[in-house]
């Protein structure tokens, strides 16, 4: 499947900002067997006073910027072309529980794929007593990992209701635990908890999402968003799947990767500092367009 | 030692049981400083303990309040987390300095030059090829569960090489007489600074026994660590500064002596800009850069941009300098991964493996609970361990309560020890109790063994690493170890390292030969900012003060608020949110908490002098609030007050560099003072001004005895416009204040570029010569105001231009 992909993020402020400093992770990743970038930019308008592009140590691409002029205004855009591979889902070959921290423990490294990452808490995740009772009543005994992953996606799925107006950008998960609600982050960060205070692994994916229009309708232009989805360590024979529990399936050929981490700090598009001394609104727009 | 010295201790020590000195017993089963196992005097301590069994009660409290007096003075404290009253402490000081033959320290400071080379090669692999966890050396949770594992700085190799320059080690000594490690501290060792003020301290209280006995001198130590700082910048431009995470840190009054001590910059996160690649200070003549910084902040917090998202003390982009290798940072970010208690379970079998050698001193013996074998191990000795938490980096005497004594389990089931262990075992450690050594204090009017453990110190040099010759013990408040903490109780003691042989004296003077003045560097934009203030507080007090004064001074005479002056005022003062009900009011109390908060934050560029005559103002003012009554009592606390305030101006005046920090201080003053008399005259100079506003404007001006002989009339509107508005020689008028200020300014840095005048020195000679050509006639209530506005503006644009 090949696609072609625009973002465009636009920062508006309401204060002149005098300057800042920005990491950009908006580019797709090129991974084996998975997904290949064809070819792709990320643009900055103001052009920015330094610009630095290197990649991050979950191998994400990522861009720092500087800007020291005046600026009301900042758009960010993103072009790529992305070819995606079907992904075969092969019999299931994890352990279950009992054997599972012996495998993880002999795994003995530390590359950005390791399992060993993806266990404990990290910034925007703290382990949570609510998330983990919910999460072993979900796991019975005998059942492999993927099956608990597969279950505890299809249960998210079933006791969330998806409602970008319940949440923002900085919802804890204990808090959309809590509602019952919530947007693709939300979804992913609950399952992330839940998979991890089980000592199953389980990293955030951020990316791009194809919606398909109803039957007979056009795709409308800008309807697409970034989106978020699990990966979940099955196992040294395994290793890692990827679970969209907004949608409760396996991320497949609609599922463009962008970038991998712990949760959605180490992914944000866009981090910053800058002085301001007035707030700012941000508008995003995203096209997948699919081309064959 | 000579012999006659010797005899005269043994003579002594089996002079009187009872005796307040020679009383002295160890604890049974427990190793003492100054006792051998034999329960004999070492040789170490012979002379100096025969020395204090020779005094009697009233020197020795003397002495030690000689030793008090100099931390007093110099206002040593540290602050203590939790508590919102009186937070900063004065610093806990055991009297009785540890005695450590030279011999011994000798072997300690091998064993520990090992561990910090040991130390650096786990950092440089950690951060680097990662080996270690790929042939099994240290379990992959242990790193990638690591909250102190930043993986930004994966691959970043330091610029100079190196990822630690500075670290300090707890150690102990043991019942069977060895030396432990019982924890190591990379990431932002703390506390050398106090060992200084320790041993001057100390030696205030035995100067004399400090000149007989052979101890070894700290200062060679800090001046070959700073010699290496030195040699670390790239360009002889670059500035080196210590980085402080500011003046509510726990220990920042530490940060603010050894930047002073040293020599170097002393710098917040907010004071550093990253253009280029570069580390920038921002400093009223531009930015500057800095080629190291010795950060005492935590790492995480250096980079919002790349580490803690949340830190709002940190520099965005220093991890991209870092990677451009432009900065030296001491110690590297990340290296606190180094202090995880888990580790020590690793390092000898490390050790072993990098430098293929056995470690000198072995650590306190510990076993990781994420392995099963070593789970049976601590389950069942668990009447000798300590389980603890894996990831800590404290030792576990001081780690706030977070870990617990075996022993104290003995109630619960074994079984349920075992569960424990079983299912949060990877986040777990156990470690063997061990029995501190005891070393005497003086308690209660005699010496007492109480356990202690040392803080030790060691630097990369020129000459590879070196070990602070001392540090400081850490003293615990009962004979239980756990109470050693200062945060619950316990003190700290000088260490001596005593040498058989007379011992070389540095000081950090540079020798005579080697002479150059050098001018201070440039000064921190923050910190020019922090003076201005502290200037515009201390002087918007005064004003406050001396109208108050005057106030009180009427009312005493009428008591009534309701004379037509006093109401004036009243209502003037109000304006100002000054309340003339209370005697002491709120916001004059605020103006001086907010000058004591700016001189906190320069605490580097201040005298020990001066910051307590502005505390002691302070504290002054804070009781008056509560006892003084309005009229005669409040004239005279008002007066008391200015007297202090006098003393504190005095003391900055006589005794601060003239230089560009200096100027700030001064441009704050004389703008705050001019702002004061021109909202005074603009207020009670007009034509309706009431009965005995020019006697009490004068008197507010100081310029009563000035008036009468300069004018030889009864007060009237022009003689006092002339003299308070436009006299350039009285130094309470406006038009000198506008004067000084434009003397300052030319003198700032970029005062002029090419030859011309910069935009704010042209400010400040308009402003000048607006007021110099008027006469006192045309001084209406809209030049004033008018003035004021102005005022204002120059205020904004110095900060515009200086402090931004």
């Amino acid at each position: 499947m090949l696609y072609d992909i625009n973002l465009r993020i636009t920062y508006t402020y309401e204060a002149p900002v005098s300057g800042g400093r920005h990491v950009v992770r908006v580019l797709p990743l090129s991974l084996p067997d998975r997904q290949r970038l064809v070819a792709g930019t990320v643009t900055c308008t103001p052009a920015p006073e330094e610009r630095r592009d290197s990649v991050d140590f979950f191998a994400n691409p990522s861009t720092s910027i500087l800007f020291r002029k005046q600026h009301e205004k900042l758009v960010i855009r993103m072009q790529a072309r992305v070819q995606l591979e079907q992904q075969a889902l092969a019999a299931d070959f994890s352990p279950d529980l009992t054997r599972f921290p012996t495998e993880i423990a002999n795994v003995w490294s530390l590359d950005a794929n390791s399992p060993h990452h993806f266990l404990g808490a990290s910034p925007r995740l703290p382990e949570d007593a609510a998330i983990s009772a919910y999460a072993r009543d979900i796991a019975k005994p005998g059942m492999t990992i993927r099956q608990i992953a597969t279950a505890l996606c299809a249960e998210i799925h079933k006791d969330f209701a998806y409602d970008p107006k319940a949440t923002t950008v900085d919802t804890t998960p204990r808090e959309a635990f809590k509602l019952k609600r919530g947007v693709c982050q939300d979804f992913t960060h609950v399952m992330i908890t839940a998979l991890r205070s089980l000592g199953i692994p389980a990293g955030y994916v951020s990316g791009f999402l194809r919606t398909i229009p109803p039957p007979g309708k056009e795709r409308l232009e800008g309807a697409d968003a970034m989106h978020a989805w699990v990966r979940v360590w099955c196992g040294t024979t395994t290793g890692w799947l990827e679970l969209d529990p907004t949608n409760n399936i396996f991320a497949g050929l609609d599922h463009i990767v962008v970038g991998h981490g712990r949760d959605y700090s180490d992914v944000a598009p866009v981090i910053g500092v800058l002085k301001s001394y007035g707030s700012h609104k941000t508008e995003q727009a995203v096209d997948v367009i699919p081309l064959q | 030692m000579s012999k006659k010295q010797t005899a005269e201790a043994m003579h002594s020590e089996n002079r009187i049981g009872g005796d307040p000195v020679f009383g002295y017993r160890a604890l049974p089963g427990i190793a003492d400083e100054m006792l051998d196992t034999h329960g004999n005097v070492r040789p170490v301590w012979q002379h100096f303990l025969a020395s204090i069994g020779r005094m009697d009660e009233t020197e020795l409290s003397n002495r030690f309040a000689r030793a008090d007096r100099y931390l007093r003075d110099a206002g040593v404290f540290y602050r203590a987390y939790g508590t919102k009253e009186n937070s900063e402490r004065s610093w806990p000081l055991s009297h009785v300095p540890v005695l450590i033959d030279d011999v011994e320290w000798q072997a300690v400071s091998k064993g520990l030059i090992q561990r910090a080379e040991l130390l650096e090669r786990m950092a440089a692999d950690i951060y680097g090829p990662n080996r270690l966890v790929a042939e099994g050396f240290l379990p992959p949770s242990l790193v990638a569960g690591n909250p102190e594992f930043l993986r930004p700085m994966v691959g970043v190799l330091p610029a100079d090489g190196h990822f630690l320059h500075f670290c300090s080690f707890e150690i102990g000594r043991g019942p069977d007489g060895n030396w432990w490690v019982l924890s190591d501290r990379t990431e932002a060792p703390s506390g050398a600074g106090f060992a200084l003020e320790n041993r001057v301290a100390t030696t205030r209280a035995f100067s004399d026994l400090y000149a007989e006995t052979h101890v070894r001198r700290l200062a060679g130590f800090f001046g070959a660590f700073r010699d290496e700082l030195q040699s670390r910048k790239k360009h002889p431009d670059d500035r080196i500064a210590v980085l402080t995470p500011g003046v509510a840190n726990e220990t920042y009054f530490e940060h603010a002596y050894i930047a002073r001590y040293l020599g170097f910059m002393l710098l917040e996160g907010e004071d550093l800009t990253v253009v280029d690649g570069r580390v920038m200070v921002r400093t009223v003549a531009g930015l500057k850069p800095v080629g190291v910084l010795w950060r005492r902040l935590d790492a995480a917090f250096a980079d919002p941009l790349e580490l803690n998202q949340s830190s709002h003390i940190g520099t965005p982009g220093i991890v991209e300098a870092l990677r451009s290798g432009s900065v030296s940072i001491v110690n590297s970010l990340g290296s606190g991964i180094l202090e995880t208690r888990a580790f020590l379970a690793f390092m000898p079998t490390i050790c072993r493996h990098l430098l293929g050698e056995d470690p000198v001193l072995p650590s306190i013996a510990t076993w990781w609970c994420g392995q099963q074998p070593e789970r049976d191990q601590v389950a069942g000795n668990i009447e000798k361990m300590v389980i603890g938490p894996a990831y800590s980096t404290r030792p576990f005497f001081d780690d706030n309560g977070r870990s617990v004594l075996g022993s104290s389990l003995r109630d619960t089931a074994k079984v349920s020890v075992a569960e424990w262990l079983q299912t949060d075992g990877p986040k777990l450690v156990g470690q063997e109790v061990v029995t501190l050594s005891t070393t005497p204090a003086w308690i209660n009017g005699k010496l007492t063994p109480r356990p202690m453990s040392l803080r030790v110190y060691v630097a990369r040099t020129r000459d590879g690493w070196q070990v602070m010759p001392g540090g400081f013990a850490r003293i615990g408040s009962g004979a239980d170890a756990a109470a050693i903490a200062m945060q619950a109780g316990g003190s700290a003691a000088d260490v001596w390292i005593v040498s058989q042989k007379p011992v070389e004296h540095t000081t950090l003077l540079p020798a005579e030969e080697s002479f150059i003045r050098i001018m201070p560097g440039s000064l921190p934009s923050r910190a020019a900012d922090n003076l201005f203030w502290l200037g515009r507080y201390i002087e918007r007090a005064e004003g406050a003060l001396r109208i108050l004064r005057a106030w009180h001074g009427r009312f005493a005479e009428t008591a009534n608020t309701e004379m037509p002056l006093l109401k004036d005022i009243t209502d003037y003062l109000a304006v100002l949110d000054i309340d003339t009900k209370q005697p002491v009011p709120d916001s004059l109390m605020a103006n001086l908490n907010s000058a004591l908060f700016s001189a906190s934050n320069i605490r580097d560029r201040f005298s020990a002098d001066g910051w307590l005559a502005l505390n002691d103002l302070a504290k002054t003012a804070r009781k008056f609030q509560s006892t003084v009554q309005a009229g005669d009592d409040a004239t005279h606390a008002m007066t008391v007050l200015l007297r202090k305030l006098a003393g504190f101006a005095g003391l900055v005046h006589e005794n601060m560099y003239r230089f560009t920090g200096w100027r700030f201080l001064s441009i704050g003053r004389y703008l705050e003072r001019g702002l004061h008399m021109t909202r005074l005259l603009g207020h009670m100079s007009g034509e309706d001004a009431p009965d005995g506003a020019y006697d009490m404007l004068l008197e507010i001006g100081d310029s009563v005895m000035t008036h009468r002989r300069r004018y030889n009339v009864n007060t009237a509107a022009l003689t006092v416009t002339d003299l308070l508005a436009l006299d350039p020689l009285n130094p309470r008028s406006i038009l000198y204040q506008l004067n000084e200020i434009k003397t300052e300014v030319e003198q700032l840095p970029n005062a002029f570029s090419n030859g011309q005048m910069s935009p704010f020195y042209r400010e400040a000679m308009k402003l000048h010569a607006g007021l110099a050509v008027m006469t006192p006639e045309a001084m209406s209530a809209e030049v004033y105001a008018n003035l004021e506005r102005e005022l204002g503006r120059f205020s904004d644009i110095l900060a515009q231009t200086y402090l931004g």
